[in-house]
């Protein structure tokens, strides 16, 4: 009983750490732009085809297929800055641009549907078959892996966001856009690049939630669901909040699938959402921010 | 005003068109196009009270059309209720449903009410799929019966066994509740939900409490999407989890903005292009929803108020000399 | 109108702070009915805060407020505009797509006479409400000069036009108490004379206002009693003349503005 719940343990940090990586995307770009990428997730499915592909083509060379996928993830983030978010920008409709990203994710799908059916992919990297023991419990070295790279990721996008000139400047811009233009930021130039990074992160997550998810041009619905979850439960534009709510929904997710069923996994999600809407509406993490009126 | 600004003139043609519609179409593949239409065009308008009004981006229509659809499918087969009870509940059990989410909703930003009425929208349909002692799961409930025959004295009985009188029950009550909308929306409740939408603080230094207008607005929004689903249900004769994924509500809000929120006539006008084209453009099979994705980019990008914009547009250059009228 | 004479609202030991700004602290004042009450002070002292707890966009972490005898702490926004206490926005919040009058008309949203079923069915007390409400706003936007843009939408309004919408929005929720924010910023100086003549007209017919402004010349002209504000703080009250002869007023604000 005990390994199980060990395992489970285990199995809901991996997945859970990919949330994270998804979700903090989503929360870099709310707290410069106080906006919704909806097709944030397309971007992870996108992704993992990418690392797909290149990793067969190369026989098998899974780094070679993550690094592909960092670098599409990036191209499509600036690509969604520049055709949607850029021109939408000074309409004053909150609403338009999370609407459009809508638009935008239909058709990736099914773009995506269109060119590669509706059949799962079988994702196999050579490090998903190599099992490292430790106690009762076992943990495959692709899911060592992903601990791994997600960690020092997030470890890195921390120390960027806190120690360089750069990271002061988006944390600038997310306090204020004004200010931040007076100190002599290009606040554009900042929301292009938290795009490409917040992008980036995602097509690297889907590098490494391909082998982990049912892979078919819709997986990235599943994903976006549940970031959207962890983004408020954490308290949107907060990156600490994000990477403990994202643990915290892996872990539910994998202790559900355990000793419920796996399809209550979004209920039991969404059902904590809601409760962390009405106790606490700006977040589990976030402090209380009045509207400077 | 001239007659064909005439407002009362527009809702004339429009009920005469209806009437005449399925003596027009009269193969049964059309038929069943004008009911999924007018079921839509109810959906889409629901939706655009809430979004197109009051602003706020309601996502979980797909799930208050679901519990309409369930809710009185089990009342009638399981409890045993006659069909226009069960309608009423339907449509009532998604009102409160919808009221239910906005509350937890209301004091939140817009983006969290799109993402939370999202999360609810997923919700519903994961209970669909996993009640099955209830629902039947991913099987379905087959076999519903379409709504008994309507007896006006002196007459002979109204058959809904067949797709024309089930068009004309259908178009009929999406007729009403436009009717009833428009009536809403042109009176101080109309200025009221605008005000909201425009600036909630403003609003709130006028008076309004914005956070009962939007429950109510959300209110109306689901109780529409319920007794759309009412309709699905006795005109299909089976339901599966499936027809009320979260899909569904992205297709209602591309009816909505391709159409041009914040008219009521925009919706219409998008739920009827957006559910006729793709039958028209059948060659292109799976393209339906990429011309969904790809129209709602679009028009949100270069004609944010969708079609009806484009009419006034043109309209405008076409009497450029006239005087330019508001709506019709 | 009633409370002419009377103390109209009254604040005791208000505070506010955001964070570890201190924006209001221990802030008394009363203000008399039927007076044009001015708030002075230098950026960030705190002026507008004072009007958002008075109209209950923020809620004071401590102090407390009556308006007319009635308890206002606690009471969302929109509840003290059935009270009689309406406000204009510094930064201002037109309903911008809207049109001059829409925005006007949405002000009666509380003096609405509608019998519930007629907003459906609109019958004859429909039709009167819609009249009445029509002849109100236009009366309102004749009063601010803005009658001839009554259809054009508000977002095209010049800055100094917004600022009178505003005020004419503001009016239409039949207030006792106006409080206005900076209600000059942005004016020319035709505009300001016009602005000072409307709000005179305003207390002859015994309306309360409240008013933050930076211009001097129109405060002086106007006011019965100012408060001067320096970081949160009550620096001094009294009358214009009291403030221009009150040398730490002079030294901390008025100095280069006077001279
Ligand atoms: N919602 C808020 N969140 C954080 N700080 C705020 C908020 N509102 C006001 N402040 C701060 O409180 C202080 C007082 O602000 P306030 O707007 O009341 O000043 P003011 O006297 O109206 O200034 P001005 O003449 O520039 O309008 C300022 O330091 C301001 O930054
Ligand atoms: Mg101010």
């Amino acid at each position: 009983m005990l390994t199980v719940v060990l395992q489970q343990g285990i199995n809901g940090i991996v997945v859970g750490s990919l949330y994270v990586l998804v979700a903090l995307g989503l929360t870099l770009i709310y707290g410069v732009l106080v906006q919704i990428n909806f097709a944030h997730a397309d971007i992870v499915t996108v992704g993992a085809f990418v690392a797909y592909f290149v990793t067969h083509w190369l026989s098998g060379n899974y780094f070679a297929g993550i690094a592909a996928a960092l670098a599409v993830g990036a191209v499509f983030g600036w690509l969604m800055n520049a055709a949607i978010f850029a021109p939408l920008r000074d309409r004053g409709n909150e609403l338009l641009p999370l609407i459009a990203t809508i638009g935008v994710s239909i058709m990736l799908q099914n773009a995506m549907l269109v060119l590669l059916g509706p059949i799962p992919y079988a994702f196999n990297t050579p490090y998903s078959n190599e099992v490292i023991r430790l106690g009762g419990t076992f943990l495959t070295v692709q899911n060592a892996l992903i601990i791994i790279v997600s960690t020092i990721t997030i470890v890195l996008l921390y120390a960027f966001m806190k120690f360089t000139f750069l990271g002061k400047a988006l944390r600038a811009v997310s306090q204020d856009r004004e200010t931040a233009g007076l100190m002599g930021i290009n606040p554009n130039y900042v929301i292009m690049l938290t795009f490409v990074i917040a992008s980036a992160l995602a097509g690297m997550g889907g590098a490494m939630l391909g082998p982990v998810l049912v892979l078919t041009p819709f997986a990235g619905t599943s994903v976006i669901v549940k970031a959207f979850a962890i983004v408020i439960i954490g308290g949107f534009g907060n990156v600490e909040g994000t990477i403990i709510a994202g643990l915290i929904v892996g872990l539910i997710e994998s202790y559900t699938t355990q000793f419920l069923d796996p399809g209550w996994i979004d209920i039991v999600v969404f059902a904590l959402l809601l409760l962390t809407l009405a106790v606490r509406p700006t977040g589990l993490v976030a402090e209380r921010r009045e509207e400077n009126v | 005003m001239s007659i064909v600004t005439s407002r009362r003139f527009w809702l004339v043609v429009a009920a005469i068109v209806i009437g005449l519609l399925p003596a027009i179409f009269t193969d049964s593949y059309w038929r069943t196009n004008l009911i999924v239409c007018a079921i839509n065009v109810l959906l889409a308008i629901g939706l655009d009270f809430v979004l197109g009004y009051a602003g706020q981006l309601n996502l979980g229509q797909s799930a208050f059309y679901g519990i309409g659809a369930y809710a009185s499918t089990l009342l009638i087969t399981q409890v045993g209720v006659p069909f226009w009870v069960a309608f009423v509940a339907g449509v009532l059990l998604a009102g409160v449903a919808g009221v239910f989410l906005s509350v937890f909703a209301v004091r939140l930003r817009g983006h969290y009410l799109a993402i939370a009425s999202l999360g609810f929208a997923v919700i519903t349909y994961q209970v669909l799929l996993n009640w099955i002692s209830l629902t039947q799961g991913p099987l379905g409930i087959y076999g519903i019966a379409p709504p008994p025959p309507f007896a006006i004295p002196g007459l002979p009985p109204i058959e809904f066994s067949n797709l024309a009188s089930l068009f004309y029950l259908t178009a009929g009550f999406a007729f009403l509740v436009y009717l009833l909308l428009d009536q809403l929306v042109r009176s101080p409740v109309g200025e009221t939900l605008t005000a909201i939408r425009e600036d909630e603080v403003s609003a709130a230094s006028l008076g309004v409490n914005g956070q009962k207008w939007k429950v109510f607005a959300f209110a109306v929004s689901s109780a529409v999407a319920g007794a759309g689903g009412c309709f699905y249900a006795s005109f299909v004769g089976t339901l599966v989890p499936d027809a009320f994924f979260i899909t569904e509500s992205f297709s209602i809000l591309a009816m909505v903005i391709v159409g041009g929120m914040g008219t009521l006539i925009g919706p219409v006008l998008g739920a009827i292009l957006l559910t006729v084209l793709p039958e028209l453009l059948r060659g292109i099979g799976d393209l339906r929803l990429i011309v969904y994705g790809v129209s709602v980019t679009l028009v949100v990008l270069f004609m944010p108020g969708g079609l009806v914009q484009a009419a006034r547009l043109v309209a405008a250059r076409v009497r450029r000399p006239a005087k330019v009228g508001r709506d019709p | 109108m009633t409370g002419a004479g009377e103390i109209l609202l009254r604040a005791e030991g208000l505070r506010k702070s955001f964070g570890g700004v201190q924006a209001v602290r221990d802030i008394s004042l009363d203000i008399t009915g039927g007076t044009v009450f001015a708030v002075i002070g230098p950026n960030g002292a705190g002026k507008s805060t004072l009007l958002n707890l008075m109209s209950g966009i923020y809620q004071p972490d401590a102090g407390k407020l009556t308006f007319s005898g009635v308890d206002m702490i606690g009471m969302p926004s929109h509840r003290r505009v059935r009270h009689g206490l309406a406000r204009t926005f510094q930064k201002i919040r037109l309903f911008k797509q809207l049109s001059v009058l829409e925005n006007v008309l949405a002000g009666f949203h509380l003096h609405h006479q509608i019998p519930p079923w007629q907003y459906i069915l609109h019958g004859a007390a429909f039709r009167r409400d819609r009249e009445r409400c029509r002849d109100d706003a236009a009366n309102l936007l004749a009063f601010v000069g803005l009658k001839p843009r009554a259809h054009v939408p508000a977002g095209s309004l010049s800055y100094g036009e917004q600022r009178m919408l505003e005020v004419a929005r503001a009016l239409a929720t039949a207030p006792r108490l106006l409080m206005i924010d900076e209600p000059a910023a942005g004016l020319n100086a035709a505009e300001v004379e016009a602005l000072l003549g409307r709000i005179v007209a305003l207390r002859a017919r015994g309306m309360t206002v409240v008013m933050v402004e930076h211009n001097m010349d129109l405060v002086m002209r106007i006011a019965d009693r100012i408060l001067v504000m320096d970081y949160g703080q009550h620096l001094f009250e009294g009358t214009p003349a009291d403030v221009q002869a009150h040398p730490g007023v002079i030294a901390a604000y008025l100095g280069a503005e006077v001279r």
